[in-house]
């Protein structure tokens, strides 16, 4: 059961490797604080989709499946945002269109019609594929925004407004890795790095 | 032909040509200009040469030695990597600029699809254009080391410059033209560069300018200012040097032909409208991303490759 | 008069480096104590042995039978005595079963006059009889007999005089010293064949061969033709189009536009086998090269070891020993490789003559392309050859390569061009 935890994470990480459920790459790996909410929304999304989901699926026919997940992501994913833009709204305005565009993403709807297992099972995947698309979100955001705006914002918390900015980068960074251009670049060398390091790679 | 266990396959003479030998002979033929752009800017400009070259080999060094275990300098590709893109650079921009482009130009655009002859687009450009949108309010043309400020060793009269070894337009510009041209008159008679681009590169650009120059300044058709647009050091060196690299251009005539037009129109639109300065760059870059497409035309036993 | 090229684009120029070997008459080498020959000096199976170990042999005695179309008599050079039947490893790879002769005894041909046979009483099978008896090869190691069969009824009949090779005189000589005779093999050839002309090509820097060929022509009822040096002007379709200016279809041959081409060479062995009586037991070889003290053209007797042809011409002073040509002869690794029909020269080039260099990749500079004489895309061929593609190459014409060599010679990260396309030619065909 484990294996499917960690399968997902380091073997078959969908986002690097798969290179699945990119749109965020783009717009949200911009601050480390968004790829990180992000994740967090997906996971939650993932997780809930997939036990509800499941759950309804052994119920239903299975051309019902996917537009079931739909119902049931586009539910948990509004609330997920309204839930944000009540308790954090400046991160909400941060994520903007990207939290409730969750709905479609194909990570979550790939997922349809892969209910009907145990439910241990459905949910240490989903978890699994949660982690994944955060810490390779996180990477990314990690990188772009090192070294394309020379700072790393966190959650504000009391007197910290949330923004650490890196002495020698912050001065003149590259702007082109905090553009478009600079995230299918640092994607590209990531998922390199992550096929390069997949446990059981053949050859070099 | 080898039978098993034979020392050395037919054929066996050799025109004597090899690839150190045109790398070589490319970048000796960027000196004429390379010598006069450090005179008129000063030692800042050598500077900016030495850290782009030196950053091109030391990127290959390592990555070649680490990854691949093998030692490629020997080819020349690097170091004439790292002068094209030194080349392109206003020579006021601090010195991990040109580090970087050539850095770039070398890891990512060449090392990263496979070396030598397998990059798709022009490792100097590429490196050149990375720099220029990541830091683009350093690479405007700012206060330029020159005479005026005893940078140089050579006085000329005002211009408009780039700021870079080519002189951008203006007086400075069109002589770094001339001796980039000339430079590559050697190049054309060896034929180490194919003449077909740079002349539909250069017709097609001056064609553009004459025709739609006048426009964006609202004077009509036909009225473009033909000789100020030629007489760019930033055109002559991505018509002659930067657009002819075999590996990123089109191998036939007909195919090499309509890649120089392609170049020489989309310099133009992006100069004009654009309001770049390093549109033949771009507009090399574009047309880079063009080459297999144009490799299918002509011969009946074309590109199918 | 040099009339303009047959190429439309592709070949390319080459250093003649034929001097001093084209004004060096031929010699005759040294009778070797020991010949070594190979049944198989032709395209086709090897010749059956016809004799054992410890038979006496006369000069110019059959020991092989031709065993197929493709096949032609092995005859003996020296007479002696069988000293040994054994396999060994010809210069291009294939294995071949060869005779072992030592010298001994009277030369049976040699110094002695022969009447000339008057060839036009003879019928067109005795002709043939007589080429097959007398074991003609032709340049591309198919027998005479065969060629000339087969062609059905050309118009034309073409002598290739054209030697475009660098290093090699042997035609060039030929044609100085032999001329008659050369033609009037080219006459015996014309007319089994019932071509309608003789076009003689020879390229324009070959001025002694061309005057003498001209002069002598005039009695023939041959043209003759400067043609402009280019490399592989000799190649058959080549030679074709520059003379009768006919095309040949792609991937076809020159009996499809109604021409037949012959060597010089060849020419002067029909001619001997008819009207001489001689089997293919000699013939002219070019010795040159930095590393050859005293070039030579010699005449040497078929299974002269290359060494003992190299000992004639000052020994080997070093570099890289080739047979053939040097654009597509084959290196050695051992120096008792015997002469046979189809070679015309002996080559050892210095480092400074091959210019050989290290290997780097493929910079997309296209010159192998603008110098393939067939408009191929030989870089592009390579790759998929490489890829194991043997049918795409074969799409992109992988069969009309002659295997010239013009691609290797011009590419500057020396890609084993040749190399390659050859051994992909050889998968294809097998």
């Amino acid at each position: 059961m484990s294996g499917d935890f960690s399968r997902s994470l380091w073997r078959d990480n969908p986002f690097l490797i798969y290179l699945v459920g990119l749109c965020p790459a783009l717009a949200v790996s911009t601050r480390l604080v968004n790829a990180l909410l992000l994740g967090a929304a997906m996971l939650f999304a993932l997780l809930g989709t997939g036990i509800v989901g499941g759950a309804l699926e052994r119920f239903l026919p299975p051309r019902w499946h996917l537009p079931v997940r739909l119902l049931v992501a586009s539910a948990l994913v509004t609330a997920c945002d309204r839930f944000l833009s009540v308790f954090a709204p400046a991160l909400h305005a941060g994520l903007g269109i990207y939290l409730p565009l969750l709905a479609v993403n194909c990570l979550l709807l790939g997922s349809a019609g892969r209910g009907g297992r145990p439910f241990g099972e459905t949910a240490l995947e989903a978890l699994g594929m949660g982690a994944a698309f955060t810490v390779g979100l996180t990477l990314l955001a990690l990188l772009r925004e090192l070294l394309g705006a020379g700072t790393i914002t966190l959650f504000p918390m009391g007197s910290f407004r949330g923004v650490l900015r890196i002495p020698g980068l912050a001065g003149q960074p590259a702007r082109l890795l905090a553009a478009a251009p600079g995230a299918l670049l640092a994607l590209g060398y990531l998922s390199a790095l992550g096929r390069w390091a997949r446990p059981g790679r053949k050859g070099s | 032909m080898t039978a098993p266990g034979s020392p050395a396959p037919a054929p066996h003479l050799h025109a004597g040509t090899t690839t150190r030998g045109l790398m070589l002979s490319v970048a000796a033929c960027l000196l004429p200009a390379g010598t006069w752009g450090v005179l008129v800017l000063g030692p800042r400009a050598l500077a900016v040469l030495a850290v782009a070259v030196g950053a091109g080999l030391l990127t290959e060094l390592l990555i070649a030695g680490l990854a691949w275990k093998s030692f490629t300098l020997a080819d020349g590709s690097a170091l004439l990597t790292g002068l094209l893109a030194g080349f392109t650079l206003p020579v006021s921009v601090p010195l991990f600029i040109p580090a970087v482009a050539a850095a770039f130009a070398v890891a990512v655009v060449k090392m990263t699809f496979g070396g030598l002859g397998r990059n798709w687009m022009n490792p100097a450009l590429g490196g050149r254009l990375f720099v220029t949108f990541s830091w683009p309010a350093l690479l405007a043309a700012g206060a330029l080391p020159g005479p005026a400020s005893g940078g140089g060793w050579v006085r000329v009269p005002p211009w408009q410059p780039d700021g870079s070894l080519l002189g951008g337009s203006g007086t400075l510009g069109a002589v770094s033209t001339l001796l980039l041209v000339l430079g590559s008159v050697y190049l054309l008679a060896r034929r180490i560069v194919a003449w077909e681009i740079p002349l539909t590169f250069a017709a097609g650009y001056a064609l553009t300018v004459w025709a739609l120059a006048g426009l964006p300044a609202g004077g009509g058709l036909f009225r473009g200012d033909v000789p100020a647009a030629l007489a760019s050091g930033g055109f002559a060196l991505a018509a002659f040097y930067m657009a002819t690299d075999p590996v990123t251009s089109p191998q036939g005539r007909a195919g090499r032909l309509a890649f120089g037009a392609g170049c020489g129109l989309l310099s133009f639109l992006l100069r004009a409208y654009g309001g770049r300065p390093e549109g033949p760059f771009l507009a090399v870059a574009l047309m880079n991303m063009f080459v297999p497409l144009l490799n299918r035309l002509g011969s009946p036993m074309a590109g199918k490759g | 008069m040099s009339s303009p090229s047959s190429f439309f684009g592709g070949g390319v120029r080459l250093p003649e480096r034929k001097s001093p070997t084209a004004s060096l008459p031929i010699r005759k080498a040294c009778i070797p104590a020991e010949a070594l020959l190979p049944l198989r000096q032709h395209a086709g199976e090897p010749a059956r042995c016809l004799v054992r170990v410890g038979d006496t042999v006369a000069e110019g005695m059959p020991i092989g039978r031709a065993a197929g179309p493709l096949s032609a008599d092995v005859h003996a050079s020296i007479p002696g005595v069988v000293k040994e039947l054994r396999e060994i490893r010809l210069p291009d790879g294939e294995l071949s079963p060869a005779v072992v002769i030592a010298l001994e005894g009277e030369f049976a041909r040699t110094g002695r006059a022969r009447t000339p046979v008057d060839w036009r009483t003879l019928s067109r099978g005795e002709l043939l009889a007589k080429l097959e008896a007398g074991g003609v090869v032709g340049l591309d190691g198919v027998p005479a007999a065969t060629r000339l069969r087969v062609s059905g009824r050309p118009e034309v009949l073409v002598v290739n005089g054209a030697e475009s090779e660098p290093y090699l005189t042997c035609d060039e000589r030929l044609m100085v010293e032999k001329a008659a005779e050369v033609l009037s093999g080219a006459a015996i050839a014309a007319a089994i064949l019932g071509a309608g002309s003789v076009e003689v090509g020879i390229e324009a820097n070959k001025p002694d061969a061309l005057r003498v060929m001209a002069g002598a022509a005039a009695g023939f009822g041959c043209r003759v033709t400067a043609l402009r040096p280019r490399y592989p002007q000799g190649e058959e379709q080549l030679m074709v189009r520059a003379l009768t200016g006919r095309r040949v279809p792609r991937g076809g041959r020159p009996e499809d536009a109604g021409a037949v081409v012959l060597n010089v060479a060849t020419l002067l062995a029909i001619h001997e086998a008819v009207v001489l009586d001689l089997p293919h037991i000699e013939r002219v070889v070019t010795v040159a090269g930095e590393g050859v003290p005293l070039p030579a053209n010699l005449k040497a007797r078929l299974g002269t070891p290359v060494a003992a042809l190299l000992e004639e011409c000052g020994g080997l002073a070093g570099g890289r020993v080739i047979v053939g040509g040097a654009m597509r002869g084959f290196a050695l690794d051992g120096l008792d490789t015997p002469l046979t029909k189809g070679m015309a020269g002996v080559l050892a080039l210095s480092r400074r003559e091959t210019r050989a260099a290290g290997r780097t990749a493929c910079i997309g500079c296209g010159r192998c392309i603008a110098a393939c004489p067939w408009e191929l895309r030989p870089v592009e061929l390579y790759k998929w050859l490489e890829h194991g593609e043997l049918a795409e190459a074969r799409s992109r014409g992988l069969g009309e390569c002659t295997e010239c060599g013009c691609c290797s010679y011009v590419c500057p990260a020396r890609i084993p061009l040749l190399e390659g396309l050859a051994s992909g030619r050889r998968r294809g065909a097998a």
